[in-house]
């Protein structure tokens, strides 16, 4: 074994001092075409047309065979994609979209506005689980000419502008799915769409393989031959495909964070940072706000004093985040809606001793154990790292005197006891805030989002008449500095009553290998188009 | 005696069909026991849905119909040999079962022809040098193989032999998106089942050493060995045509408990080694709660249960002449 590390080390420091030369040389290097992407995700997508469904690996995979009216630069304003130019009415009820001529699907049919028509009315705003809150005030669709589509809405809706990427609102091909029952086209499983590449190929448990789109309107790209998106179960082994370099991209998710620290130091792997600014992701404690003992806010406040923000990230998620100071992240910085100006701070030298204060405040005596209540803490099944979190949960809330039962279920019960039955104290998971806090943050604290039918709404079941409309206030409200100013309330009133406490801003890293170029060109990452993507042959 | 055996597989076949009914009856329920169902699962991974969305996936799904109504339904489905649609994947339930049975075959049998071959191997050669340095290496080796949690030595094996030595991929069935055809391709198969089907076979080569030791010990000191050694038998003659005959019988009984438990595949292996198999599907789909296709590869257990039992006890009958049919066919 030892000869094998010494000989390891000799061959590393050689492909180091290679690396460090051709990257000298490589600075100006010309984005070459040709090759093959692999990449792996986990869970392996159930379908993969995100029309029809939101689960994160149908984006990723779909993000490549579907574009959207829109992109975004960094700071998340629009950029044209399927749409050259658009136009808001001054009155914010009318949104005139100018489309792209000579655009064509995958199977060699034109795309034209009643394919944006169809789209948008029949099938996102209808089947899309979030189609209805980035869709929901478009009341009718006018295509004037086959290039132009005009949207009337029933009030101003600011939030629409930030929703129509490929990744929200994906444009599908009317042609395929009128007259049929969409979830069971076969087009499903079986895309087309009018993206940078093309399905090839599924083999269940496998890979699916996608094809460079020889037509693709972006002139000259994408730049890859093929896209290949494999499935392995055991993220040991992920880690393992990784370091041998049969896998060049691993998705957030697919790697332990300590796993992705180690390959980090190896010569030829590093971290793709950045890439999901527009989905906004952040971890959360929900806790239930309608049962003793965190019916309090007292004692929800204190359980945001207990936790150390800055543990949990550096030790519990190996520094894949930073804090977060409330509800709205600072991804949406750009837009002005995030604030962390007059927002209570719990990160303070004296926490322990304020919360022990506000549980004696609440009547909560330690008992002769020392411990002043019980709770149970549902950790969400998403894996190792979350079973770690729910353990420091435990001894970080022991010392104020909480004692915590962690509960760990496979993720159906899971998901019918806390999310349909709202039968849980507190429990742990992340929600994507998206490009506008309308968008993405209102389901959580809005009232009107609690509702037992429907998993991961307002599972707090907090139901605040201040808080209700502000949210309502801002989501018809046309000026953005105005809706800023609401999100800022919102962000001090929400984290004063701490209904949820909000952990950690995450960042979804991919793990990549150093010959794929130009990974992360868009907010979207890896759930981007990847069409300026390349590999260094 | 052939005619006989056929017949005999036939009737056993014939009364293990209420035993599969059985089977598939009291599947049909326990598996409901579960909490939640597909829609929630599906409305979980989408990360929000609508009331809307919920309500048109459970009538889609047929969850909306009362129990007994699902039942029948299911019963008269799976009388015409049809085992249903996963509405999870969009398929039906037939086509994603043989789509992936193929790929666990082959590391079963590759596994099978693995451990039963140097189990017997190594479990005869202790028996026969009982007492000596070998046969104790040989015991110790086989009770850590036995103990060894399989997923350890799997990842072991990527380790050493897949990224410090390069001889095997780290995981897959085939090169993906290569454009190999013929022996080439077979050869590209064959290099990525190594490592799965060792790791495979190292619980059961434990196994079959353990019970091919015993059985060898208790033949060797019976008397018709005496008598062949007093015949003036060479030793190669005694093991060979009489001793290994008599012993390989219990680890034909475990191999055929080997091959019942095929299609339920090994989660473990298929998913330490990324391989596109049965048993992760059947895993998945519990974690889906997508019960048309579990109940499907149960359906298909439970027939390949019952088949390989007769089977084997056919394949008895060939080894040891002396076992007779049981029945009416005993003397066919």
């Amino acid at each position: 074994m030892l000869l094998i590390k010494s000989w390891k080390n000799g061959v590393r420091a050689l492909a180091l001092a290679s690396v460090v030369s051709v990257a000298a040389g490589a600075v100006m290097a010309a984005p070459q075409g040709g090759g093959t992407l692999v990449v792996t995700t986990t869970p392996e997508p159930a379908i993969i047309t995100n029309a029809l469904s939101s689960a994160p690996t149908t984006a990723e995979l779909a993000t490549k065979i579907f574009d959207g009216l829109l992109e975004y630069d960094f700071d998340l304003n629009p950029k044209p994609s399927l749409a050259e130019s658009w136009e808001i009415s001054p009155d914010g009820k009318t949104i005139t979209f100018k489309l792209r001529q000579g655009v064509v699907w995958h199977d060699g049919k034109p795309f034209t506005s009643a394919d944006v028509q169809f789209s948008l009315m029949k099938v996102v705003k209808e089947y899309h689980p979030r189609g209805k809150g980035n869709l929901g005030p478009v009341t009718s669709i006018d295509a004037p000419d086959a290039h132009t589509v005009v949207l009337n809405l029933a009030h101003p809706y600011a939030p629409l502008m930030k929703g129509l990427s490929s990744l929200e609102t994906p444009i599908v091909p009317k042609h395929v799915y009128e007259g049929t029952d969409f979830r069971n086209n076969p087009a499903v499983n079986n895309p087309i769409g009018t993206g940078p590449f093309k399905f090839a190929k599924w083999e269940k448990g496998n890979f699916i393989e996608l094809q460079r789109n020889e037509k693709y309107w972006r002139e000259g790209k994408p730049y890859l031959d093929r896209l290949i998106f494999r499935f392995i179960a055991d993220s040991s082994t992920r880690a393992a495909g990784v370091e041998r370099g049969e896998i060049d991209v691993a998705t957030f998710g697919t790697i332990n964070p300590v796993e992705m620290r180690r390959l980090e130091e190896l010569p030829n792997i590093s971290i793709a940072k950045g890439g999901y600014e527009a989905i906004a992701p952040v971890m959360m404690l929900e806790l239930n706000t309608k049962r003793a003992p965190f019916d309090d806010k007292r004692v929800r406040q204190a359980v945001a004093y207990a936790l150390d923000r800055n543990f949990i990230t550096k030790n519990i998620w190996y520094g894949f985040g930073k804090p977060a100071v409330g509800p709205i992240s600072s991804f949406v910085k750009g837009s002005g809606a995030f604030t962390d100006q007059g927002i209570l701070k719990f990160d303070v030298k004296d926490r322990l001793d304020i919360a022990n204060r506000l549980l004696d405040e609440a009547g909560l005596k330690r008992g002769a154990n020392g411990m002043r209540t019980k709770i149970v803490h549902d950790v969400a099944p998403f894996g190792e790292d979350w079973r770690r979190m729910g353990e420091y949960i435990k001894q970080a809330l022991a010392r104020v005197g909480i004692e915590v039962e962690l509960r760990n279920r496979d993720y159906p019960t899971f998901v019918r006891e806390v999310h349909n039955k709202y039968d849980f104290d507190m429990t742990s998971t992340w929600s994507i805030g998206m490009a506008d806090p309308t968008l993405g943050v209102q389901r959580q604290t809005w009232s009107k989002n609690i509702n037992p039918e429907v998993p991961f709404g307002n599972v707090s079941q907090y139901s605040n008449p201040e808080v209700d409309k502000l949210w309502e206030t801002a989501q018809t409200e046309k000026d953005q500095a105005k809706r800023s100013q609401y999100f800022h309330k919102l962000q001090e009133l929400l984290v004063a009553d701490s209904p949820v406490i909000w952990l950690m801003e995450m960042d979804l890293v991919a793990v990549q290998n150093d010959k794929v170029q130009d990974l992360i060109t868009s907010p979207l990452g890896v759930r981007g188009g990847l069409y300026d993507t390349w590999v260094k042959q | 005696m052939w005619s006989s055996r056929a017949r005999y597989v036939l009737n056993r076949l014939i009364h293990g069909l209420p035993i599969i009914f059985a089977i598939v009856i009291a599947n049909f329920f326990l598996i409901r026991l579960a909490p939640g169902d597909a829609a929630q699962v599906l409305a979980g991974e989408a990360g929000a849905a609508s009331e809307e969305y919920m309500r048109q996936i459970r009538q889609q799904f047929g969850l909306d119909q009362p129990l007994y109504i699902q039942f029948i339904s299911y019963m008269k489905n799976i009388l015409m040999f049809d085992m249903g649609y996963s509405f999870r994947h969009g398929r039906e339930v037939s086509s994603l079962i043989f789509e992936r049975v193929g790929a666990t075959a082959l590391l079963m049998f590759a596994s099978m022809v693995i451990s039963v071959g140097v189990g017997v191997l190594l479990g005869a050669l202790a028996a026969i040098k009982d007492r000596t340095i070998l046969s104790n290496v040989i015991v110790i080796f086989s009770i850590v193989s036995y103990a060894t949690p399989l997923f350890w030595v799997g990842l072991m094996l990527i380790i050493v032999f897949s990224i410090h030595l390069g001889w095997f991929p780290t995981s897959g069935i085939a090169t993906v998106g290569s454009t190999m055809t013929g022996w080439q391709y077979a050869l590209d198969i064959a290099h990525h089942l190594v490592l799965p089907a060792v790791t495979l076979s190292f619980f059961y080569m434990a196994l079959y050493t353990r019970l091919m030791r015993a059985s060898m010990l208790e033949t060797l000191g019976l008397d018709f060995i005496k008598t062949a050694r007093a015949k003036g038998l060479s030793d190669r003659k005694i093991v060979s045509r009489h001793a290994l005959r008599n012993a390989i019988l219990p680890v034909l009984t475990m191999a055929g408990v080997q091959v019942s438990s095929m299609l339920g595949g090994s989660v473990i292996i298929e998913s330490v080694f990324g391989w596109p198999g049965l048993g992760l599907l059947a895993f998945e789909s519990l974690f889906a709660r997508d019960l048309n296709l579990l109940l499907g590869i149960f359906f298909l257990s439970s027939i390949l249960v019952v088949v390989t039992n007769a089977i084997v006890d056919v394949v008895y009958t060939i080894v040891d002449p002396r076992i007779e049919l049981k029945g009416k066919l005993a003397h066919g």
